[in-house]
């Protein structure tokens, strides 16, 4: 193994199998942007409307942020073979969190498509898990 | 008996010591050496999946466990450490890194 005469690759990663990944990160937050849309649409307060509009934007970036570390650090090639329409999942999910989805809009229909895509992701990263 | 071998350093975890692609010289059968870079066996993830080996800095003895040994990594963002899996076993200290041999260009 260790020898002088072949270079034993040694690893410096923090993205180790043993890494802490969990698509309820995304859920939780696209929870808030949805919650958001909802008190947004009983309310008239503009300063309100105003914090919330931030703070949705807010949430649906950190969305894409985890979405895109579950994308980039826990799937792997094997994963993409095994689920071919894992890369559209993710393509769609954070779309469906940017400015043409839930960061632009306060449409609560948007925010329950962006929790389905999110759940059809948590439940391929299960089953990989089980693996 | 001391035995040399030659690893390469994959990752991030141990910057600004450290680089992807350094060349080390590492020492086998020798004693840990506490302050120096060590290259380690962590072990198995929750999922019992087995980790590569690693290149860690040995920090002291674990406080709790006199026979074991306390690893950390140089980049406080990034990598695995005995704050996540633990104090390692002795045996699980595989060589003491040496020196640095080359470092990429660039």
């Amino acid at each position: 193994m260790l020898s002088l005469f072949r270079i034993t690759d040694v690893s410096a990663h923090c993205d180790l199998p043993c890494g802490v990944y969990d698509p309820a990160q995304a859920r939780i937050e696209a929870e808030s942007v949805k919650m958001i849309c909802q008190k947004v649409a009983d309310n008239d307060d503009p300063d309100f409307r105003v914090r919330a509009t931030i703070i949705k934007e807010q949430r649906s970036e950190l969305v894409k942020h985890h979405l895109w570390v579950l994308w980039t650090d826990y799937f792997k090639p094997p994963h993409f073979e095994k689920y071919p329409n894992l890369h559209t999942l993710f393509n769609e999910a954070t779309k469906l969190a940017g400015a043409s989805g839930t960061k632009g809009e306060f449409d609560e229909s948007v925010a329950d498509q962006l929790l389905a895509k999110i759940e059809e992701i948590s439940t391929i990263f299960w089953e990989t898990k089980k693996g | 008996m001391i035995r040399p071998a030659l690893v390469r350093v994959r990752g991030r975890s141990m910057l600004p010591t450290y680089r992807d692609g350094d060349i080390l010289l590492v020492l086998r059968g020798v004693r840990p050496r506490p302050g120096r870079a060590h290259v380690v066996r962590l072990p198995p993830d929750t999922s019992g999946r087995p980790r590569p080996l690693s290149v860690k800095r040995v920090t002291g003895p674990d406080p709790d466990a006199a026979e074991r040994w306390w690893v950390d990594s140089d980049n406080p963002a990034e990598g695995v450490t005995s704050f996540d899996v633990g104090s390692l076993p002795a045996e699980a200290i595989l060589a003491v890194v040496a020196r640095l041999v080359w470092r990429p260009l660039g």
